[in-house]
């Protein structure tokens, strides 16, 4: 054989790929000519260092983009946005476990279902703002309403400030979610309006802004 | 399911797998957090175009996503993710209509050695960056043969399987491209 065909053997030969009698042939050869070493000690560097070539990283951008692409391929039910929605505030770190957020949620549904059932919304009456509540709330803390109002207000501007950010099914379960919560706390308000004794009435309007205080914050961490 | 951030114990491929097709975002982003460069790598090195590496690799993972539910644990995730990734780069090859082997119009492989065969002439120490550089200027099918072998670890038969061609094809791109990337690191 000729040094060709001996070099076209060397790659199967650094791989152990040769019958024992090709690798005693090539063996042989190598002892005796030096280009053919050349090109084996060559070949085996190579190899070597392809092994112990680095991982590379790609831009960070590239996990919102799946994100971004895997909203999209969400199911149209609002059923899996919802377990999305509460599955990413999991994920989030949000203060309160799973089941908690649940409990969170069959507190605003029950809010917003005692709202509609037992407190009748008369749609003649004119809509209610904060400053009329003022003379409304005679038995809530004055501190807790302040409070909560400020920290309503200082969530909802930071949200605002970010939502140009998040993806549009993202965005739509906020507004979705704050409707609710808004619609529930309008009833409250009413109730409040229309029976300022009633400290159940209080209490549960009182429920219904510390549970958008809730929403929120869970929203604000996006 | 979802993998609760109490556990202080990391849970394992399966487990995110499994947390992941019922529906936990976390356990889904751990996931890619844990696999995402070994993806990518496959795929820039076997693509040489980090663009077209970060399409694939997001393409990958889509495609791990919507897969989720299949994946039985009969082998290794790595192993499963791996192959996705492999017959993602495969068939962005044969849309684009990349031959991935080299041949002459004689049907022969092309001899890309310069080198003269009586040569005593080395490489000098082999950097990384050298490395890198010289496997991105390999033609497509040596590129691929070279990436699945000596860097993915592939054995022959696998990359035969894979890109439809015999184990002597494979080992013979194999060596070409060894020979090819030698003849570029000596040039450097």
């Amino acid at each position: 054989m000729i040094c060709e065909q001996y070099q076209e053997l060397i790659s199967d030969y650094i791989d152990g790929l040769l019958e024992l009698g090709e690798q005693t042939m090539v063996e042989r050869h190598l002892g005796d000519c030096e280009p053919c070493r050349a090109v084996r000690d060559d070949l085996l560097q190579i190899v070597h260092f392809s092994h112990q070539l680095p991982e590379q990283a790609p831009s960070t951008a590239l996990w919102s983009r799946i994100q971004n692409e895997l909203a999209k391929e969400q199911p149209a039910g609002t059923s899996a946005r919802l377990k999305l929605w509460w599955v990413r505030l999991r994920a989030q770190n949000f203060n309160l476990s799973l089941p908690q957020l649940a409990a969170s949620a069959a507190a605003l549904t029950i809010i917003l279902s005692i709202g509609m059932i037992v407190f009748r919304h008369d749609s003649t009456t004119p809509p209610i703002n904060e400053a009329g509540m003022a003379g409304a709330v005679t038995n809530l803390s004055k501190v807790d309403m302040d409070e909560l109002e400020q920290q309503i207000n200082r969530l909802s501007e930071s949200i605002e400030q970010k939502k140009s950010e998040w993806n549009p099914e993202l965005r739509a379960t906020y507004e979705r979610n704050l409707i609710y919560v808004n619609q529930s706390l309008a009833e409250c308000r009413h109730q409040v309006k229309d029976n300022p004794a009633d400290d159940a009435a209080q209490e549960l309007m009182l429920n219904a802004y510390r549970e958008k205080v809730r929403l929120l914050e869970g929203f604000e961490s996006f | 399911m979802t993998v609760t951030a109490e556990r202080t114990e990391m849970p394992s491929d399966l487990e995110l797998v499994r947390a992941a097709a019922a529906g936990d975002a976390a356990a889904f982003e751990q996931l890619y957090q844990q696999h995402y460069r070994r993806v990518y790598s496959l795929c820039l090195r076997m693509l040489s175009s980090t663009t077209q590496a970060e399409d694939l690799t997001q393409e990958v993972f889509l495609q791990v996503f919507r897969k989720l539910g299949s994946f039985r644990g009969d082998s290794a995730f790595t192993t499963w993710l791996h192959r996705l990734t492999v017959n993602q780069v495969l068939m962005h090859f044969r849309k684009r209509g990349v031959k991935l082997e080299h041949t002459s119009e004689e049907g022969d492989f092309t001899n890309v050695v310069d080198t003269p065969l009586q040569s005593t002439r080395r490489i000098s120490m082999v950097d990384r960056l050298a490395l890198e550089k010289a496997i991105a200027e390999l033609p497509p099918g040596y590129r691929t043969v070279f990436t699945l072998h000596d860097i993915e670890g592939y054995e022959h038969e696998e990359i035969a399987g894979l890109l439809g061609v015999s184990i002597g094809t494979s080992k013979s791109q194999l060596h070409k491209a060894r020979m090819r990337l030698r003849e570029l690191l000596m040039k450097k």
